[in-house]
């Protein structure tokens, strides 16, 4: 059973660190704040740990994801928060690999929804899809998902932007990194690299 | 089948019947049972006096005549209030100094 | 405590001074007698919204008769979708969030409600604007 309080900080770290990356990235087709968003987002969750973890992992993931909602203050908020509240709803308290694929899908789809996007759209659902795919095909390594989740990352460079602020530069979105699908890859890179040093 | 009660009405405030006045007017047809209808000219297009945007959409200019028409059984008085309100200026001296 | 027989309105900005703005304008040329709530800024101050500031502002225009909100950008509607799916199931029905510019879909909407006009009617005056 990986420890969740661990993960959280490996995750939050890893967001945290790369937030002026993210905010870089998010000015260039968009406005600028990802990075500051996600940071605070996960200070707050970070801050809040203690009662985080007193919570069965679904509970646990529940309220990370309303903290996210409360917390970040752009679009990201609700999306972030959606994915982990639905993943609390998913998943059991004790989580098989099949069991995160399966929860891993509801989640993006439920994100997907929320945001009205599809795959595509140079969104962070074109890093979490694929990777919710990769983990039900059952021959995942964490590698692999590391680099899927790179991989996907790097592919949205060359997306046109149809969902969300970006959008509205059209042609010119092209040629960037969306900061949605780079702070997806950050954070699914950090669960495997928390998971695999438990492991 | 209707049965109108008609008038005009100069408009001489100084933007016409630009987004205030518009809402003053809507508001004041609203509260009148009657269908309400206006145009710019006495034989329409009407439009519903009840309508803030197409009210506003309408864009009424300064010294044009607003002609109004009501129907049913408190015709009579909204014709005379909608009347009296563009004759008032929109009752808009007092707030128009003030802001400017 | 306001008679409840009008929609109340409510204004969700990426900015707290166009939210304020905006319901400034909707005070001043509708009046007083539309529930209003307005709210503008991310949790620390800055540009960007608040699903706690969010669920505030409608807990303010609260009407039995149902709220209309206004947003500007993206992440305002996002967060105001979240907000309005964390109200009471019975309030969730209660709620629309308008698809119309927000400073003029704010006055059109106040100025139909100010009428006692339904919470679907008060949207679509609002999104009478916004091209189909």
């Amino acid at each position: 059973m990986p420890d969740l309080g661990k993960m959280l900080d490996v995750v939050a770290e890893r967001l945290i660190a790369h937030a002026e990356e993210l905010t870089a990235l998010d000015s260039a087709i968009g406005d600028a704040d990802h990075g500051l968003n996600m940071k605070r987002g996960f200070e707050a969750v970070l801050a809040d740990k203690v009662n985080i973890l007193a919570k069965p992992l679904p509970e646990a993931l529940k309220a990370i994801g309303m903290t996210l909602v409360m917390k970040v203050g752009g679009a990201s908020g609700p999306l972030y928060g959606t994915l982990f509240m639905t993943l609390g709803k998913e998943l059991p308290a004790e989580p098989s690999l099949a069991d995160a694929a399966r929860a891993l899908t509801a989640a993006v789809e439920a994100v997907k929804a929320r945001g009205k996007a599809d795959f595509d759209n140079k969104t962070m659902l074109d890093v979490l899809g694929p990777v919710a795919r990769h983990l039900g095909n059952g021959s995942a390594t964490f590698d692999s998902v590391r680099k899927l989740a790179h991989d996907r990352a790097e592919a949205t460079v060359p997306m046109k932007a149809i969902k969300g602020r970006a959008s509205f530069l059209g042609e010119r979105s092209i040629g960037h990194m969306d900061p949605g699908a780079r702070s997806s890859e950050l954070m699914i890179t950090a669960i495997c690299d928390g998971l695999e040093d438990k492991g | 089948m209707n049965d109108w009660k008609s008038s005009s009405v100069v408009i001489r405030h100084e933007v016409g019947l630009h987004a205030r006045p518009s809402v003053k007017l809507t508001k004041l047809a609203k509260t009148f049972a009657s269908t309400i209808q206006i145009s710019g000219s006495p034989e329409g297009p009407w439009i519903d006096a009840k309508s803030i945007v197409k009210v506003m959409a309408m864009k009424a200019k300064q010294d044009s005549t607003l002609y109004l028409r009501a129907s049913g059984g408190d015709a009579a008085s909204a014709v005379d209030a909608l009347r009296g309100l563009v004759e008032r200026d929109f009752d808009e001296d007092a707030a128009h100094a003030a802001s400017g | 405590m306001r008679a409840n027989d009008k929609v109340g309105i409510v204004i969700v900005s990426h900015s707290p001074d166009v939210a304020r703005g905006t319901a400034d304008m909707v005070r001043q040329m509708v009046g007083e007698d539309v529930p209003l709530g307005y709210c503008g800024g991310n949790p620390d101050g800055g540009l960007g919204t608040d699903v706690a500031k969010i669920l505030k502002a409608i807990d303010e225009a609260w009407s039995e008769k149902g709220v209309a909100i206004l947003v500007d950008l993206g992440g305002a509607e996002t967060n105001s979708e979240m907000a309005v799916e964390m109200l009471d199931p019975e309030r969730q029905g209660k709620v629309v969030i308008c698809n119309a510019p927000i400073v003029e879909g704010a006055v059109m909407a106040a100025t139909e409600a100010w009428g006692g006009a339904s919470l679907e009617d008060v949207r679509r005056t609002a999104e009478e604007l916004s091209p189909q």
